[in-house]
């Protein structure tokens, strides 16, 4: 390693990217200074999958969930809260960090921080239509103060409308429906999470939704909702010309990447934060990683990006890898993790590893004493992806085998 | 090196699995299985030290 201590690196993101960015930092014994800009939350970082789960079901508190604080690894750290970094120079390695919009204080123009890494974990925010923005007793479930707002009105028992029913929206109905609240779960497709899992799966998420008693209108979308004011109900409106009424609407409408702050800086912005196959962008000091980072994955010969817990903490690591092989003279390793992500609805697990995207074919088994379906999916005769309901075990011996026949085909199937 | 679970935390979720298979292993009724001996395999306790960092309800903890 050639760094030295007059070295800056700005860490930008305050969730599990920028915090493992930060943690292997310390780790390799990095001497140089950290800038840590951590947004606008201002509560540090936290364990985000617990917030439509655990959180939200009144499980476990805030101080649960905390991360462990770099702070004490031993960095010659600076962590700026209620900041954001709002522009990166096209010319210059600097980001100019200001206040977060609505932070308390004196506003000012901001800091221009120069810098000899930087690292892009800005993530994603909830996607909420601008018509819905606003209104009394509708939330997003996105940032721990969501999941909070959300809990508070769980002891009013309020009938609830679930938009939205990929992973997330999915999962706060089953939260919402196993506190006891009277749940309907809007669906936009024809069964909940089958962009995600497919037919079979889907169904079976469906019908557990309807065993536990939670209503759904499938094929349908939300085109208004209005509210009568903090205490009254609010009306949605949907595209089959529907009508229905909520004392509480939580929207599950997908997630968009936070990277805007980067235009104008010359990097390619098209979906997310586009990167080589080590996570460098076209700018050899800005690397990415996180919801935020689109790259072309060696496995599957194809660009994408992965809003997973798994993938923000292995591809900061990464990050740090290709900047740090950078400085020594080596060539960066492609990040070639498979990606994985599981999801906890009325007491049950659901994994997936790969990436099922653009599968052609799958193969259903029934696993366990309750036979659930256990689904193998296949593009151009290869396992992509497999998914399965309490069956760790068959699912983790897929991640190997996807992984294997991936590299060992490299390119066969790039797309 | 050893490793050791909270089990009052711990729900399975196989990220620690994911990432050292030759360590963790989480059965079907998704209860963890840590290995008795940790092999003496640079690479392995690595994938242990990244485990335990990534562990999304933070169950594990590391006794050197």
């Amino acid at each position: 390693m050639v760094a030295t201590t007059s070295q800056t690196v700005v860490v930008a993101g305050g969730s599990l990217a920028g915090h493992t960015v930060v943690a292997e930092l310390a780790r390799r014994g990095f001497a140089g200074d950290v800038v840590w800009v951590r947004g606008p939350e201002g509560t540090g970082p936290y364990s985000r999958p617990a917030l439509s789960k655990e959180l939200i079901q009144g499980k476990v508190t805030r101080d649960d969930i905390r991360l462990p604080a770099p702070e004490a690894y031993g960095l010659r750290l600076r962590v700026v809260d209620h900041a954001v970094c709002a522009r990166l120079d096209p010319d210059d390695d600097r980001v100019l960090v200001t206040s977060a919009p609505g932070a308390r204080g004196e506003p000012s123009d901001g800091d221009w921080i120069p810098f000899d890494a930087l690292f892009v974990c800005t993530g994603t925010r909830a996607r909420l239509p601008e018509a819905f923005a606003g209104l009394p007793n509708v939330h997003c479930l996105r940032t721990l103060a969501d999941a909070e707002r959300i809990r508070e009105r769980l002891p009013g028992r309020p009938r609830t409308v679930v938009v939205g029913a990929g992973l997330v929206g999915s999962e706060i109905a089953a939260s919402l429906r196993s506190c006891g609240l009277p749940v309907e779960l809007v669906v936009q497709g024809r069964l909940p999470m089958d962009t995600v899992f497919g037919d079979d799966l889907g169904q079976f998420c469906l019908d557990r939704h309807h065993a536990h008693g939670v209503t759904t209108r499938l094929l349908t979308t939300v085109t208004g909702l209005s509210a009568a004011g903090p205490d009254g109900p609010v009306v949605l409106t949907f595209d089959d010309g529907g009508q229905t009424s909520a004392d509480l609407v939580v929207l599950g409408l997908g997630a968009v990447t936070a990277c805007e702050w980067l235009r104008g800086s010359g990097l390619d912005l098209s979906d997310g934060l586009g990167c080589d196959e080590a996570l460098r962008t076209a700018r050899p000091n800005v690397f990415a990683a996180g919801d935020v980072a689109n790259w072309r994955h060696p496995v599957f010969g194809r660009r994408m990006r992965v809003e997973h817990w798994s993938n923000a903490s292995a591809q900061a690591r990464h990050a740090v890898e290709s900047w740090w092989a950078g400085q020594e003279g080596r060539e960066p390793p492609a990040f070639a993790e498979v990606p994985y992500f599981w999801s906890d609805q009325y007491g049950l697990k659901y994994q997936m590893v790969g990436h099922a995207r653009g599968h052609d074919e799958v193969s259903v088994e029934r696993t366990g004493a309750d036979g659930h379906p256990f689904v193998t999916y296949f593009r151009e005769g290869r396992v992509v992806a497999a998914a399965g309901v309490n069956a760790p075990r068959a699912v983790m011996r897929m991640k190997a085998r996807i992984q294997s026949e991936g590299t060992t085909t490299q390119g066969a199937y790039a797309g | 090196m050893k490793v050791t679970v909270d089990r009052t935390l711990c729900d399975g979720n196989g990220v620690c699995m994911g990432i050292a298979p030759d360590v963790f292993d989480v059965d079907d009724d998704l209860t963890l299985h840590i290995a008795d001996e940790i092999p003496d395999d640079p690479a392995i306790q690595a994938q242990v030290r990244q485990s335990i960092t990534s562990c999304p309800v933070l169950a594990l903890s590391l006794e050197e």
